[in-house]
C-alpha cells in the first residue's frame, strides 16, 4: 500500500497545507499518530496520511498548576515520562505506550483498567486544538481546570477517530502519582460468584480503582503477556488498589476479607513491579496479535458476569471493565474464516443488543468489514451524528469511510 | 387571545401557562439581575410530549424560545431574548429510577439538585456535583451550564458525572444520546450538550452517574491575616500535589455577613479564612490533614481550627452555601462574577480585584472555589444607582480581562450567557468561534432555541440579530 503522507512541523504549517488541499486536490486525508489503531474500526480509504510524528513539543508545563499542555504527536511514554519527573501522572492506561500518541489516544478513546478509579480522557482533556477539513486552526476549552466558555469540543474529538478535525495541541489535567499499588488475583468457579463479590464491592470499605473480570481464555492470555505465574484454570476477578503505602496495605486487607467468603478459590497479591507488570498486561490486552477479530461491548456493568460466561462457552477470550460495563474480546485463532467470525459474533452481539447495550469491532481481516457490523447496531443518535459530520466536513475530506458516514440509520 | 396562547393552553392545560404580565414579573430575569426582558408567555410542561408539541408550535408560529430551570442562573442564560416562549420545566421533576447496582440514576430535568442527593441518603452513593445553589437549583440547568461546586475540585463538574440524554431538538425530534452505559458507539454528543446553556435543544431527561460515598472527612478552617498569605496557602497545597475534595476561600467582607447571619464563631479580624476538607480512607485522611495543616502554618495561617463532629462540619458548609444569602446583608444588589486562572496565579488576581475594588470605589468580596482557580469577585451595589451599576460593569470587566491575560477564562462554572458574550471575542479566534457556529446552525439552524446567547454571532440567522433590552458590558479590546 503506497501513499502519500505529509508531516507538518507545525500545526500553522498543517492548516495552510489542509487549506490548500481543500480548495484544490481534495485528497482525501488520513491523520495518524503511531499507528496502534488505523484499524480500529473500519479502514479510511484515504489518498495521503497528515503523520503528527514532528508535532512532539511540549508547549507549557506548569507543574504546579497540575496540568500539561503538549503537541498532538507525542508519545504516551513520553507524556508520562515527563509527569513522572514531577511526581504526576495522566491516570487513563493507554496500550502500545512507545507508539501511541496522546492525539491518537484521544481520537480513539482509549482507556484501560484504571478507568473505574480515574476515569477517561473525557475526564482530563481541558483543551485542545484541531484542524478542520478546510484548514481552520480552531481551539476549545483553554489551559485552566475549570472552564465553561463556549461549547466544549474537546469532547466531540474524543473518539472521533480522525472524521472530524485533525488534533494538533492539547491540554490535559494531571493527578499526583500515588505511591504504592496492589492487585489481588483472585478465581472463581462460577461467574455468578463474582457477580456476588461485586456486589457486595459496591459498598466496600475500599475504594478500588479497577474490577477486571476475565473469563479463562483472557486469564491465560493475561498470564503470558505478563510473564507472571498466576493462576488460570478458573474465570478470574482482579481488582486494584493504590494510593500511599498505608492505604493500600490497609486495603488489600480489607478487599480479602470481603470477598473470601463468596466461593475465592485461590488468591494471588501483587505488589510494587508486579502490580506494575499487570497493570500493564491488562492494558495490553486489547492489542490484536494474532487473534483474527477484536471487539468492544458496551453493557451496565450488571451484565459482566452472563456475557462473561457466554464467551467463556464459545472460547472468545474477555476483559470486563466490570466497574464500568466495558468489554474487551479477542476472538480465537480458530475464528478464521469471516463465516465463522460471524457465528460466534452473532450471540454475543444479541445478548448486548437485549441488555441495553451494543457491540463494535475494533479490529478484523478487512475484507470482513462489509460484512460485520463494525459501529455496532444502530443508535438513535447516528442520525444527528452523520448531519454533524456533514457539517463541519461537507467535502468528506477527512477519515472518509472511517465511521458516522458509513454506517447504516435506522429508520 | 393570541393563538399562541389558545394553542399551548390546549397542549398544557390552563394551569400550565402564565401570561398576566404581573406573573410574568418574576421571569423577566435570573440571578443575574443587570439585564431583564420578560418573555411573552411560560409554559410548564410535564412530558416530554408536551415539550415536543410546544417546540413545534413555537416554530409553526417562528417565536423564539428559551429553556428554564429554576432561574439561579448568574450570567443571564434565562433571558427571553427577543421575547417569546419561556419553557419551565419545574414540573418535570420525578426521579425515574435509581439503579445502584449500574451505578446511574434516570431524573428529569427539573429535579432540583439536592433532592438527588436526599433521595440516595443511606445508600452509599451521591450525586457528586454539588453547586453551592444545590437547595434550588435544577439538574437540567446544572446540565446546560456544565455547573461545578465546592466538591468538584476532587470529583470533577456535570459532565464528568451525566452519561446521558433525552434531548428535544430545536426542530421537535427526540434524540437519545449517551446512555445507561458508557462508551456508547458514536461521537461523545452528550459531552458537547453539556454546558451548551440552552441552545442546542431542551434537555427532558437525564442519566447520570452515581459517586460512592466517602469513608471519612476532616474539615479544616485555616484563618489567614491576609487574602495574600490564604491565596500562597492554595497555591503551595495544590503545588505539593495535595487534590483536597474541596478547597474555598472566604474574605473578611463574606465572614463578617456569615458571622452575622449563623453565629459560628468565625473570627472577625481574619484577612481571610480557607475552608478546607479532605476525604478517603480513614487511615489516610489524618495524614492528609496534618499535611495541609503545615503548609498552612508555613503560608503563616494565624491557626488552623478543625471541625470535631459531623454537626460542626455541617454548619460550616451550611455557612458556606449561604454565603451569597448572607450579603444581602451586606449591600441591596450584587453582582457574582466567575472567572478563572490558572491556581498558581491565585495570588495576583486576588491582589488585582483588591486594586480594582479601590479605583471604582466599589465593596467587592470573595467567596470561591479557590482549588479549581475558579473566583467569584461579588460587586456590592444598588441597582437605583445609575453610576454605581456602571461602576460595577466596568470593574468586573477589568477583573475578567485580567483573567484572560492571565491565562484563564472568564466563566468556570456559570456560563456566557448573555452577560459575557462580549469577551468571546477576547477568549476565542474567528475561526473557533465559526467552529461553534456551525455546531450551532447544525442543530438549531433557525436560531430560535434561545437566541442571544453565548456566541456572538455577527452574521447569521433571524432570530440572532434581536437586539437586546439593555446592553450588558464589553470587554476591553
Ligand atoms: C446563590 C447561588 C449560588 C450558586 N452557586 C453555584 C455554584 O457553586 N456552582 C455553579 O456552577 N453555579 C452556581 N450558581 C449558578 C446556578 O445556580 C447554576 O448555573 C445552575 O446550574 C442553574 O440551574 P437552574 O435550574 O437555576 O437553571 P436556570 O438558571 O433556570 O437556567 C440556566 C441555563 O440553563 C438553561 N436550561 C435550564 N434548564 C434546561 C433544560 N432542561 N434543557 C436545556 N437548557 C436548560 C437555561 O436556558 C439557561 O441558559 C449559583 C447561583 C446562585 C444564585
Amino acid at each position: 500500500m503506497s501513499v502519500a503522507e505529509f508531516v507538518p512541523a507545525t500545526q500553522t504549517e498543517l492548516a495552510r497545507w489542509m487549506a490548500e488541499n481543500a480548495a484544490a486536490a481534495r485528497q482525501k486525508l488520513l491523520p495518524v499518530g503511531g499507528r496502534t489503531s488505523l484499524h480500529f474500526g473500519f479502514s479510511a480509504e484515504s489518498d495521503c496520511q497528515i503523520d503528527s510524528r514532528e508535532l512532539t513539543r511540549v508547549v507549557d508545563y506548569p507543574a504546579r498548576d497540575l496540568t500539561i499542555t503538549v503537541e498532538a504527536g507525542m508519545r504516551i511514554e513520553e507524556l508520562q515520562r515527563l509527569l513522572v519527573a514531577e511526581r504526576q501522572q495522566l491516570p487513563v492506561d493507554i496500550a502500545q505506550p512507545v507508539r501511541a500518541t496522546i492525539g491518537g489516544a484521544i481520537a480513539c478513546n482509549a482507556s484501560g483498567p484504571r478507568r473505574h478509579g480515574s476515569g477517561t480522557l473525557r475526564d482530563y482533556l481541558i483543551g485542545c486544538s484541531a484542524i478542520d477539513a478546510q484548514g481552520s486552526l480552531f481551539k476549545s476549552g483553554g489551559r485552566v481546570v475549570k472552564n465553561v466558555a463556549g461549547y466544549d469540543l474537546c469532547k466531540l474529538l474524543i473518539g472521533s477517530r480522525g472524521t472530524l478535525a485533525v488534533i494538533t495541541q492539547v491540554t490535559l489535567k494531571v493527578k499526583p502519582l500515588p505511591e504504592a499499588a496492589g492487585w489481588w488475583w483472585l478465581t472463581f468457579d462460577t461467574f455468578a460468584e463474582m457477580e456476588n463479590v461485586l456486589e457486595r464491592l459496591l459498598t466496600s470499605a475500599a475504594r478500588p480503582m479497577a474490577l477486571e473480570m476475565l473469563d479463562v481464555p483472557a486469564a491465560k492470555l493475561v498470564a503470558t503477556e505478563s510473564r507472571l505465574p498466576l493462576p488460570t484454570d478458573c474465570p478470574v476477578l482482579a481488582i486494584l488498589v493504590e494510593g500511599t503505602s498505608r492505604e493500600v496495605a490497609w486495603q488489600l486487607d480489607v478487599l480479602r476479607k470481603e470477598t473470601v467468603p463468596f466461593g475465592v478459590q485461590q488468591i494471588e497479591q501483587l505488589l510494587d513491579q508486579d502490580a506494575r507488570t499487570l497493570t500493564a498486561a491488562l492494558t495490553e490486552f486489547q492489542v490484536p496479535t494474532d487473534e483474527p477479530l477484536t471487539f468492544q461491548a458496551n453493557l451496565r456493568p450488571s451484565r459482566c458476569w452472563e456475557f462473561a460466561e457466554l464467551a467463556n462457552r464459545l472460547d472468545v477470550a474477555v476483559q470486563c471493565h466490570a466497574g464500568n460495563g466495558v468489554i474487551i474480546g479477542q476472538f480465537p485463532e480458530a475464528a478464521a474464516s469471516r463465516d465463522q467470525a460471524l457465528t460466534l459474533l452473532q450471540p454475543l452481539q444479541q445478548f448486548a443488543s437485549a441488555h441495553t447495550g451494543n457491540l463494535q469491532i475494533l479490529h478484523c481481516d478487512p475484507e470482513w468489514q462489509d460484512d460485520l457490523p463494525m459501529c455496532g447496531q444502530p443508535e438513535p443518535a447516528w442520525g444527528i451524528m452523520q448531519q454533524l459530520k456533514r457539517q463541519l466536513d461537507p467535502q468528506g475530506l477527512l477519515s472518509p469511510g472511517r465511521f458516522i458516514d458509513r454506517v447504516p440509520i435506522s429508520a | 387571545m393570541s393563538e399562541l396562547l389558545t394553542r399551548l393552553t390546549t397542549i398544557v392545560g390552563s394551569d400550565g401557562v402564565l401570561a398576566s404580565p404581573d406573573e410574568l414579573l418574576v421571569y423577566e430575569c435570573d440571578g443575574y439581575v443587570v439585564e431583564k426582558k420578560q418573555p411573552d408567555v411560560v409554559v410548564f410542561p410535564t412530558t416530554t410530549k408536551q415539550v415536543v408539541e410546544i417546540v413545534r408550535l413555537c416554530n409553526e408560529l417562528n417565536v423564539p424560545f428559551v429553556p428554564r430551570g429554576a432561574g439561579t442562573s448568574l450570567a443571564g442564560g434565562c433571558l427571553p431574548v427577543g421575547g417569546g416562549v419561556m419553557i419551565s420545566l419545574t414540573r418535570m421533576k420525578r426521579i425515574l429510577e435509581i439503579n445502584l447496582r449500574d451505578r446511574y440514576a434516570v431524573v428529569e430535568p427539573g429535579l432540583v439538585n439536592a433532592h438527588l442527593t436526599q433521595a440516595l441518603k443511606g445508600t452509599g452513593y451521591h450525586y457528586a456535583p454539588d453547586p453551592s445553589s444545590q437547595g434550588a437549583c435544577t439538574i437540567g440547568g446544572n446540565f446546560a451550564t456544565n455547573s461545578g461546586g465546592p466538591h468538584t475540585l476532587k470529583y470533577g463538574v456535570t459532565v464528568n458525572h451525566v452519561l446521558g440524554v433525552e434531548v428535544v431538538m430545536p426542530d421537535a425530534t427526540v434524540v437519545q444520546l449517551g446512555g445507561p452505559t458508557e462508551d456508547v458507539p458514536g461521537y461523545d454528543l452528550t459531552g458537547l450538550f453539556v454546558g451548551s446553556e440552552g441552545t442546542l435543544g431542551i434537555c427532558t431527561k437525564m442519566i447520570v452517574r452515581l459517586t460512592r460515598d466517602p469513608a471519612a472527612y476532616r474539615t479544616m478552617l485555616g484563618v489567614f491575616e491576609t487574602v495574600d498569605d490564604a491565596t500562597q496557602a492554595i497555591s503551595a497545597i495544590i503545588g505539593a500535589g495535595i487534590v483536597p475534595a474541596a478547597l474555598e476561600m472566604m474574605d473578611q467582607g463574606i465572614v463578617q455577613a456569615l458571622e452575622e447571619a449563623f453565629h459560628f464563631g468565625f473570627p472577625l479580624d481574619a484577612g481571610a479564612v480557607l475552608l478546607i476538607e479532605v476525604d478517603g480512607l480513614e487511615v489516610a485522611v489524618d495524614e492528609e490533614a496534618q499535611k495541609i495543616i503545615a503548609l498552612c502554618t508555613e503560608a503563616k495561617a494565624r491557626e488552623v481550627r478543625q471541625a470535631n463532629t459531623p454537626k460542626e462540619r455541617q454548619l460550616l458548609w451550611k455557612c458556606r452555601k449561604q454565603a451569597f444569602g448572607a450579603i444581602g446583608r451586606l449591600s441591596p444588589s450584587y453582582c457574582t462574577q466567575d472567572g478563572v486562572v490558572p491556581r498558581t496565579k491565585l495570588p495576583g488576581i486576588l491582589r488585582f480585584i483588591i486594586d480594582v475594588a479601590q479605583r471604582y470605589q466599589l465593596k467587592i468580596v470573595n467567596v470561591f472555589h479557590a482549588g479549581d482557580g475558579n473566583i467569584h469577585p461579588i460587586l456590592l451595589f444598588d441597582e437605583r444607582d445609575a453610576d454605581q451599576v456602571q461602576r460595577v460593569l466596568e470593574a468586573s470587566d477589568e477583573i475578567l480581562n485580567r483573567c484572560i491575560d492571565l491565562g484563564g477564562s472568564v466563566t468556570g462554572e456559570h456560563g456566557i450567557g448573555v452577560e459575557k458574550i462580549s469577551f468571546m471575542n477576547r477568549l476565542f479566534s474567528p475561526a473557533d468561534l465559526a467552529v461553534m457556529q456551525s455546531i450551532r446552525d447544525c442543530f438549531n439552524p433557525d436560531g430560535r432555541c434561545s437566541p442571544g446567547k453565548m456566541l456572538p454571532t455577527a452574521a447569521g440567522c433571524g432570530n440572532e440579530h434581536i437586539p437586546r433590552a439593555t446592553p450588558g458590558k464589553r470587554a476591553m479590546a
